[in-house]
């Protein structure tokens, strides 16, 4: 605590306390009679200076956190508080000042400052390299699915172009039917590709697809379709099997089913519904051809392969005879899979 | 019995412009050229004529199917449909082509394509329903399938 005479030239230090003394270094006889700027130093911040002194000159309180030095030139954080003292006729006799070290207070608001804009440092820095991964990756997904898509579009052109080479009609049967199913896969692929959201496959447009393309690729306008399609909305890892199996059974269907019918005409009609009662989702693919009797090799290959389908996708499958011709039925859980419970 | 298309191919893999080429030519058409970069489809656009060129995105020289289709836009002698594995890249005024078929496609789905491209080439709108894989641009839709 200091009290300075403002009635005396340039304002004197009257007297001063010890607890003054023991913060500034200072010897009493030191200070006594002196101005409080030798206080001050280069580092000191000349605006509150002239804070301080605008006060005193219009005798008013004012109160500063302010960089002092000591005598032996190390700094300290001084919140100085100055207050002048009047007697009862109103005119001034003192000043009465405060001080109190607040060094270390002013050291954790400057630790404070620096460490958060180091942290916002390290945060834009880290956002960065994430949008940078991110887009990394997005590229990175497109370059792959384009490359996938291109690939089933070669394999595809590979069939098609071996198979107009091949006499034997049994062997162009058969790549015929291969070609079938991996344009299955290829349908699926483009259609998982192009929705927004590719954890998602609405399995009744990819069937809407199938069907009209299969029909029309026979060529045999005298079979028509009946669908019957629920929009039903699988995962993706679904999506795969389910086309599989949808194709084969379509496929199965347009070439046993329609030979010729007791009445002499070889026209039909193959229909799908899908439906998806509590939890389930059913498929059903009838046709009104000539029944089950009639089975091929190739058929029995078939057959196999839509079994394999249905365990991997937990669903029951049963061939009924509607008579007149067949109706598969298949029903499978879609409830929204497990984590980790991907065989 | 329409009048067959003369087509250019712009397509970089070998495999899929050959079997393009043979389904082309299968159907009753033509196949005039095929390139494999924009510099060679630009300088196949100035020497023939087409009524349609099926135009990949991704060339030998980058994505730059795009600026093939603006090319051929200008020069308004035929009409462009995209053929890409990555229809994403369409800009969405399509660069004013017809539409996109959509890698994989189907045999089928072309062979479709191609009724359907020859009955809007010469003898619009076509009559056929939109083959499945087919996507038409914002421009040739009001045109071509008018919402009822």
């Amino acid at each position: 605590m200091i009290i300075t005479d403002p009635r005396q030239p340039d304002n004197p230090i009257v007297f001063v306390n010890d607890a003054f003394l023991r913060l500034s270094g200072y010897e009493r006889q030191e200070v006594l009679g002196k101005n409080c700027r030798f206080l001050q130093g280069p580092k000191t911040d000349k605006a509150t200076v002239d804070q301080l002194r605008e006060a005193i000159a219009e005798k008013v309180d004012v109160s500063v956190d302010i960089l002092n030095y000591r005598k032996d030139g190390s700094t300290f954080w001084n919140a100085l508080y100055i207050s002048p003292v009047s007697n009862d006729r109103g005119e001034l006799l003192f000043f009465f000042a405060s001080q109190l070290d607040v060094s270390d207070r002013k050291r954790s608001e400057h630790r404070i400052t620096a460490d958060k804009d180091r942290f916002e440092k390290a945060v834009k820095e880290r956002t960065r390299e994430l949008e940078a991964a991110l887009e990394a990756q997005t590229t990175l997904l497109h370059e792959v699915d384009h490359r996938v898509k291109n690939n089933l579009q070669m394999i595809s052109s590979l069939i098609v172009m071996q198979s107009r080479t091949i006499k034997d009609a049994a062997t162009r049967k058969s790549l015929a039917t291969m070609l079938e199913r991996i344009e299955a896969l290829s349908t699926v692929h483009r259609r998982l590709y192009q929705s927004k959201d590719v954890s998602r496959f609405d399995v009744a447009d990819f069937a809407r697809d199938l069907v009209t393309d299969l029909l029309t690729a026979s060529g045999r306008s005298e079979i028509k379709s009946t669908l019957d399609l629920e929009p039903i909305v699988i995962s993706a890892e679904k999506a795969t099997p389910v086309a599989l199996m949808v194709n084969e059974l379509v496929t199965n269907a347009l070439k046993h089913a329609f030979k010729e019918k007791p009445d002499g005409t070889t026209a039909g009609r193959i229909g799908i519904k899908m439906s998806q009662p509590d939890g389930h989702f059913n498929i059903e693919v009838s046709d009104d051809g000539v029944g089950m009797a009639d089975a091929s090799g190739d058929a029995s290959f078939g057959m196999r392969l839509i079994k394999s389908l249905a365990r991997q996708l937990h669903a029951d499958i049963e061939w009924r005879d509607a008579g007149p011709g067949t109706k598969v039925v298949i029903s499978m859980p879609n409830e929204p899979q497990q984590k980790g419970n991907v065989s | 019995m329409i009048e067959p298309l003369k087509v250019l191919i712009v397509e970089d893999e070998a495999l899929l412009a050959m079997e393009l080429e043979s389904l082309v030519e299968e159907a009753g058409h033509s196949v005039v050229g095929w390139a494999t970069s924009s510099a060679e489809a630009k300088a196949m656009v100035d020497s023939t004529e087409a009524d349609i060129a099926f135009v990949d995105i991704h060339l030998t020289d980058g994505p730059t199917g795009v600026d093939v289709a603006e090319y051929i836009g200008e020069k308004k002698n035929s009409m462009v449909v995209f053929m890409t594995a990555n229809p994403k890249r369409i800009p969405d005024h399509f660069a004013g082509a017809i539409g996109v078929i959509a890698k994989p496609y189907t045999m089928n789905g072309l062979i479709c394509a191609l009724r359907y491209l020859q009955e809007g080439v010469r003898r619009p709108p076509p009559k056929s329903v939109l083959p499945a894989g087919f996507t038409l641009s914002p421009a040739f839709e009001t045109v071509w399938a008018p919402v009822p």
